[in-house]
């Protein structure tokens, strides 16, 4: 089912939570909304789910308008980040209950719970009750629970954090795999950047409710629109140093040219953004690096350095060595390398 | 080791003992005294003088009609009052906990008897349940039925006390309710409406069973409460109800004991032992009912670990 988002505004009183949100997704895609804690991922899900309504905009599921339709008629399954099963009720009754509600007769919504159990892996535990589950299992039931209605959309509030670590990754392929079976539009809400680009079609990352970028993952990594995305895509975290543009030379705070280049923009401040992997070493460059300390990872090594008085960090082959302390010419690669607005964080390179 | 101060090392003690003495004088050497006097036969309060040591008692309070009679009309008084005072309470409980508009003049309403005297209460139900100026009767009347006797006839004052016992324990049994009430994550809530869950669905699939402990709770407080029937009578008929019909456990050991002349200690002991221990047996009840639900949930941390 494809979803079409017009100007959504939700204010709480005078707290504007989401604002002026427009997006359209796909049918069958699964959509990461993606951003910081208190950016309005909730509500803005909520508004999807029928929870809450829109102050202003329009909500369309195919050519529909639902912006005021009740969550019941949506046809839409919800997952919560504390999964919300029932604890009095059996695993079977959990994933049947939608099916009750429904008067699917008896037999035939055991037979559908069933088939969700399997296809979620829970099919062994059908008797136990929520209390006596893992929590990545109990995250399988309510994805069951939410699934066996056969609903058009299918939203999970960040289901994943209550999960450790190792879990966590085993169920987000457990969620991107049964997504991509079933074929339901997803809507996917999490504050964990590695957890989108690992299981979106396209992600939406938002920033005080505001949309920041909708794009695929890799566009997003490879081109964000703005300083903040930037920041917050990406481990490690993209590099970051302030710098002002001379004559179309960006200039380090030390004075130091950094050889990147950009028209227009001159006597402005600006931050300097270089992702870890566009660290070149070239030891006839002007710019230079002061090593901090190394540390191997796998066949590669990642160093940091003080530039221009901001730690940065840079991949390097495992086969150079940088002392602490030594100077260590540096330079760019051509991909990889931003300069934003030091104040508004627009993107000029 | 540095050795304390004797007055440092029994101060803890000197802070405890005022309760420890009330305890004690109170509640434990009672209690113990009317475990002895139960077995006591022939016993003289004053003297403390006796003849025997045995069951005689309890014997005789068994073949007493009036103890049996006792007996009969708690169990009926607490089969009546518990299971309906619980049903309203829910029904009560669950409305109060909604949004509604005038949520604080309800609350308040309904545990205003909480704080107000229960004999000035049951002095006003006395004037409702009169027979010729009271509102019960007025409302019978309307609806076209005959007028009730309620207190002065022996089939109409049970109901009476019932209706009494039933309005003065729903306080605390709301409250009870509320607090366990509040304690369902809203999630369940929203889990079934998105879902489509209508009202009573809900109520009876999903907050009954939540609340099922509180319940079993409530029920088990208030059967030990009801078991101890006693003040209620005073303000409706200054008695126990007409010709003694009304006689309740708690009463019977009153009136063995304060009420006849010469007051039959052994038999008003014995009693009050056989209801210390129905109220002992509630209480260990009530802790087999709170483990069986929490192994109910799966929270007695065996099953907790497996992935
Ligand atoms: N019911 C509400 N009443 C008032 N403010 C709210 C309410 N729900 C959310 N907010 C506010 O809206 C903003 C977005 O919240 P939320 O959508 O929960 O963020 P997220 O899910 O991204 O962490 C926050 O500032 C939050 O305080
Ligand atoms: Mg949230």
């Amino acid at each position: 089912m494809k979803i079409r988002l017009e100007n959504i505004v939700k204010r709480f009183r005078d707290n504007t939570a989401v604002d002026h949100f427009s997006a359209e997704i796909e049918s069958g895609e699964l959509v990461t909304l993606l951003g910081p804690s208190g950016c309005g991922k909730s509500t803005m899900l909520n508004m999807l789910s029928g929870i809450l309504y829109p102050t202003e905009g329009k909500i369309y599921f195919d050519e529909d308008d639902v912006t005021f339709v009740s969550s019941e008629k949506r046809g839409i399954g919800l997952v919560f980040q504390n999964y919300a099963l029932y604890p009095h009720m059996t695993v079977l009754e959990n994933i049947c209950f939608p099916l009750e509600i429904k008067k699917v007769p008896k037999a035939e919504r055991i037979e559908k719970a069933k088939k969700m159990a399997e296809l979620v892996h829970v099919d062994t535990m059908l008797n136990r009750k929520p209390g006596q589950l893992s929590g990545g299992q109990q995250q399988r039931v309510a994805i069951a629970r939410a699934l066996v209605k056969e609903p058009r959309l299918l939203l999970l509030d960040e289901p994943l954090s209550n999960l450790d670590a190792r879990l966590r990754i085993e169920m987000r392929e457990e969620i991107r795999r049964i997504q991509l079976e079933t074929g339901v539009t997803t809507i996917f809400v999490t504050h964990d950047q590695e957890e989108a680009m690992s299981i979106s079609d396209h992600i939406i990352l938002m920033k005080l409710g505001v949309l920041q970028q909708f794009d695929k993952p890799q566009y997003l990594y490879d081109q964000p629109a703005n300083c903040f995305v930037a920041d917050f895509l990406g481990n490690p975290p993209i590099n970051k140093v302030e710098a002002v543009v001379k004559n179309g030379k960006v200039i380090l705070a030390d004075g130091s040219d950094s050889g990147v280049r950009l028209e227009g923009h001159d006597d402005q401040k600006v931050w300097l953004s270089f992702r870890s992997e566009s660290v070149l070493y070239e030891p006839d460059s002007q710019l230079k690096a002061t090593a901090i300390m190394t540390s191997v990872m796998g066949k590669e090594k990642i160093t940091a350095f003080d530039l221009a008085g901001k730690e940065v960090r840079g991949y390097f082959d495992s086969s150079l060595d940088f002392e602490r302390g030594q100077e260590v010419g540096i330079g760019f690669k051509k991909t990889g390398v931003f300069v934003f607005d030091y104040e508004s964080g627009e993107r000029y390179l | 080791m540095i050795k304390r101060p004797f007055f440092e090392r029994i101060k803890p003690l000197l802070y405890l003992l005022p309760f420890i003495i009330s305890v004690v004088i109170f509640t434990l050497y009672p209690i113990v005294n009317v475990i002895r006097m139960s077995f006591l036969e022939g016993y003289k309060y004053l003297t403390g003088a006796y003849t025997g040591v045995g069951l005689e008692n309890y014997q005789k309070v068994f073949a007493d009609p009036y103890f049996r009679q006792a007996l009969g009309n708690t169990f009926k008084y607490v089969l009546c009052v518990v299971p309906i005072s619980t049903a309203i309470a829910v029904v009560l409980a669950n409305l109060l906990n909604q949004k509604i508009k005038f949520q604080a003049f309800f609350q308040t309403a309904y545990f205003l008897p909480m704080v107000t005297s229960s004999l000035a209460v049951g002095l006003a139900w006395r004037f409702m349940f009169n027979d010729k100026i009271g509102i019960l009767n007025y409302i019978l009347g309307l609806i076209g039925l005959e007028p009730v006797n309620w207190l002065g006839q022996s089939s109409g004052n049970f109901m009476a006390v019932v209706v009494f016992g039933i309005w003065s324990i729903l306080p605390n049994t709301i409250i009870l309710l509320l607090s366990g009430l509040q304690n369902i994550d809203p999630m369940y809530y929203t889990a079934a409406k998105v879902d489509g869950a209508k009202t009573l669905r809900i109520f009876f699939r999903i907050t009954v069973p939540l609340l099922a402990p509180t319940i079993m709770l409530v029920i088990i407080i208030n059967s030990i409460n009801t078991f101890k029937m006693y003040h209620e009578l005073f303000p409706l008929f200054s008695g126990p109800g007409v010709a003694y019909n009304l006689f309740t456990v708690v009463y019977y050991i009153y009136y063995e004991f304060r009420v006849l002349t010469p007051p039959k200690y052994g038999l008003a002991s014995a009693a009050a032992v056989m209801l210390l221990i129905t109220v002992f047996g509630f209480t260990m009840l009530q802790r087999a009912v709170q483990a069986w639900a929490r192994r109910e949930r799966g929270e007695d941390g065996k099953d907790k670990k497996r992935k």
